[in-house]
This record gives C-alpha cells, sequence and structure tokens, in this order.
C-alpha cells in the first residue's frame, strides 16, 4: 500500500487522474482475488466515471467501518477523563442558584444535614410547615449557593473553609404524589 | 521434635535476627547424631520460613489488590472532588486533574496507582505481622476507623494525640513497648487545619506512613501518600472498607502459607 502511494505522489497533476484508476484497479483486483471469483469483469479493464466513483466510495466506506469499530473498541467508556466530562457536576456549571435533590443523613434537633452529592453536605433548619414530615432519609429539593463555603481572611495564607456547602431549603419530594401519579 | 521447633520458630517469627541466633546455640550445646537429624529439621524449617517471608516481594501484586476497586468506583465515591482554589497546597498541584470554577479537581488516575502501591504495601506489612495504626482526627469519621481497626485486628487512634506518643514511648508506656510498624492516616489535617503531629513524629522514628491526601494537605512527609478526597462519607467509608479487605486478605494469606508450611514439614 505504501508504495502505490509513493507511486500516485511521483506523478505530475495533470495526469494524475490515470495512474488512480490504476491504483484502484489493482487495489479492486487484490479483494476480488481475495473473495469469490465470480466477477464477470477482468482485472485490466480500467473503470471510469460512475464506476470508479462507486468502486472509491464503498472502499472508503468499508475501511471507515473498520476503523469506526477499532475506535469504539478502543475508547475506555470508564477512564477518568470520560466519567468526569459527563457527570452531574461538571455538566451543572456554576453552583449559584441550581435546584438539586439532596437527601437528609443527619438531624440535631431542628438542623438538617443534608447530602446531595456534592464534596460536602448543607446544614438547613427545619422549616415551619411540615416540620416533622422532615426525617432521615427523606428527599428534599435545594437550592444551591455554593458548594464549600470559603473565605480568606486578612494575614491568612490559605482560605479558611467550613467544611460545609450552603443551600436553600425549599420543600419535601413529595412520593405520596408520584405513586398516585402511577 | 520437629513441632517443638516449628512452635519455636513461630514466637520468634517478628524477630528474624534472632532465629538464627536461636539455632546456633541449638547446634553447639547438643553434640549427639541426633543434633544432625535437629540441625536438618532446623534448616529446612527456616529455609521455609524465609521462602514464606521473601516469596510475595518478589510478585508486583501477589495478593491481587488491584481486583479491589476500578476508576469507577472512585469516582462514585467523589474521590476526585478537591477543596476550593484558595484552599489549594502547592506541594498538591502535581496531583490535581486540574480547577473547574474554583474546585480543585484531584486526577484519578493518578489516585488509582498511588492507591494499588500504598494497598499493596499495606498487605505486605500485614503479611509479615506488623502493627497498623489507623489515625484519623476528623471526628465525623472516628466512630468508623475504630470499627474498621476492630474487624481487621488492628489499632487506631481518634483522639487526642500526646505529645510524646511515638517519640517518648519507652517513658509514657513502658521500656519495652512495641511501636507501630505502620501509620495509615484517613486524614491528614488535626482540627485546626494544621499536618497532625503523627506524621512528623513516624517520620522522626522511621515508621512508614500511608496518607490520604486532599488538596489542602501537606504531602511531603508521607511514605506513600494517596491524593483524595477525605471530608465525603462516602469516600470515607470506601478508604476504610478497602484498607479493612486489605489487612484481611493478607492475613488469610499468611495463616494458609504457614497451614501449608506446617503440613509439608509434618509430612
Amino acid at each position: 500500500m505504501a508504495s502505490l502511494c509513493k507511486v500516485m505522489f511521483n506523478v505530475s497533476p495533470r495526469t494524475s487522474l490515470l495512474p488512480k484508476h490504476s491504483v484502484f484497479a489493482t487495489l479492486r483486483s487484490l479483494y476480488s482475488s481475495d473473495a469469490s471469483g465470480g466477477d464477470d469483469k477482468s482485472p485490466e479493464r480500467v473503470k471510469s466515471g460512475f464506476a470508479a466513483a462507486y468502486d472509491l466510495h464503498s472502499d472508503l466506506r468499508q475501511s471507515g467501518d473498520r476503523s469506526a469499530a477499532v475506535r469504539v473498541s478502543s475508547r475506555d467508556e470508564t477512564s477518568f477523563t470520560s466519567l468526569l466530562r459527563h457527570s452531574a457536576l461538571m455538566q451543572m456549571g456554576p453552583a449559584k442558584d441550581k435546584i438539586v435533590i439532596g437527601k437528609v443523613f443527619h438531624i440535631v434537633n431542628d438542623d438538617l444535614y443534608i447530602d446531595f452529592g456534592g464534596k460536602f453536605h448543607c446544614v438547613c433548619k427545619r422549616p415551619s410547615t411540615d416540620g416533622q414530615k422532615y426525617q432521615r432519609g427523606s428527599r428534599v429539593r435545594l437550592r444551591l449557593e455554593d458548594l464549600e463555603l470559603t473565605s480568606r481572611f486578612l494575614g491568612a495564607t490559605t482560605d479558611t473553609t467550613l467544611l460545609e456547602a450552603d443551600a436553600t431549603l425549599l420543600g419535601l419530594i413529595e412520593s405520596k404524589e408520584t405513586k398516585a401519579k402511577e | 521434635m520437629a513441632a517443638g521447633v516449628l512452635t519455636r520458630v513461630t514466637q520468634v517469627l517478628r524477630g528474624p535476627r534472632l532465629v538464627s541466633a536461636v539455632f546456633s546455640c541449638h547446634g553447639q550445646t547438643f553434640s549427639s547424631a541426633a543434633a544432625a537429624v535437629k540441625s536438618t529439621a532446623a534448616a529446612r524449617d527456616t529455609a521455609a520460613t524465609e521462602k514464606i517471608q521473601n516469596f510475595p516481594l518478589t510478585q508486583p501484586d501477589y495478593f491481587r489488590l488491584s481486583e479491589l476497586f476500578t476508576m469507577k468506583d472512585l469516582f462514585e465515591a467523589r474521590v476526585h472532588l478537591g477543596h476550593k482554589k484558595g484552599c489549594r497546597h502547592r506541594l498538591m498541584e502535581p496531583y490535581l486533574f486540574g480547577s473547574r470554577l474554583d474546585v480543585d479537581i484531584i486526577d484519578l488516575e493518578q489516585t488509582a496507582e498511588h492507591l494499588q502501591r500504598a494497598l499493596n504495601f499495606t498487605a505486605h506489612v500485614a503479611y509479615r505481622g506488623g502493627i497498623i495504626l489507623f489515625v484519623s482526627r476528623r471526628r465525623q469519621f472516628g466512630h468508623l476507623v475504630e470499627t474498621t481497626a476492630k474487624e481487621c485486628g488492628e489499632y487506631a487512634h481518634t483522639r487526642y494525640w500526646k505529645g510524646g506518643l511515638l517519640t517518648n514511648a519507652p517513658i509514657q508506656y513502658s521500656p519495652g513497648v512495641r511501636l507501630p510498624d505502620l501509620i495509615v492516616f484517613f486524614s491528614t489535617l488535626n482540627n485546626v487545619f494544621q499536618q497532625h503531629v503523627g506524621i512528623r513524629d513516624a517520620a522522626k522514628m522511621n515508621i512508614p506512613t500511608v496518607g490520604i491526601v486532599d488538596s489542602n494537605c501537606n504531602p511531603s512527609l508521607i511514605t506513600y501518600p494517596v491524593p483524595g478526597n477525605d471530608d465525603t462519607p462516602v469516600a470515607m467509608e470506601m478508604y476504610c472498607r478497602l484498607f479493612k479487605m486489605t489487612v484481611n486478605r493478607a492475613k488469610d494469606k499468611r495463616r494458609q502459607m504457614e497451614l501449608l508450611k506446617g503440613i509439608s514439614s509434618s509430612v
């Protein structure tokens, strides 16, 4: 194949068409020799016009299918970069004013510790409406403000972090409603 | 008599230098023909013990720890999430994949390699009968770390670290106290965001350390740093589970090898 390509490059551009046909004619003869020998056309006859274009495109499509199959199998669906790119945190963008669903995992009197899938949890006050419905494991809707509360104070070399996210509680996810719909 | 020799060998297993001393003095005291039989049995036992101790060191992944975790497991446990850009420690920059909207993302390809190395080292230490100490000063995960240590038969220290715990141990405890052979830090910072004293003390006492370093930690004194998230409960549970499985696997393998040696020497 490399030697055939070299032949094509050496030929001057005006006469480039003819050597191309001969190149693809030889390729076709190679393929036809491997495949069944039921081909009526003789390998010496040079094709032109639509026949040559058809051959060219069928060869290209065959080679394209083969390389596509190789590409799909070699592309790693579980590589870190592809996982990161398709993760919800990346797709979300800036955390300001995004609505997310969280789950209450700990309760201390009136404080609800809610985990929404980020690095940190957020702490919200139990609301006055439907207060007692918020128990461990209840799913809630949140509006995110910040993924991590950090701030640089005067005279410090690094930020001080509160190890908490900031979000406003919007309400419970009504599971009874979804059951009724079904 | 071979059984007696075998028990003596297992007792001094932790101090391999004593084995040769014991057998050399045995060779001098016995001078009958039976001594030749005993010394060959002893030599066979030492050879078997050495083989048990040294053979795993020749294999790259003797305990097959690469099958314990996958990239997807690490990702779903949110190990790649770091702190904000302002909290970043300068020395953690090589381990970071990048920063997205001010949040540092830790490179999980590097984390997977480092975790593999750390787990392999832990397994080898546990295989050779070493003492492992799990340390974490995060109050949120103190109970988790203590139960992990209990379930794999090792030790944990999740409370206030007294000054001379490692460096002044013969005086604070007793003169013959044995220090840990490996210290695993599940979080290298203490509650005021300073580096845990145990890292510096372990380095002073030549004790290797394994540490989960987040993007605001200093990885320089730690022997086997594992860059990863140390703030999320899911991630901490995953690390605890991995270390517990590693230690249990290594100890089971050792018991198995000892049994095989016992069977082959009695045959």
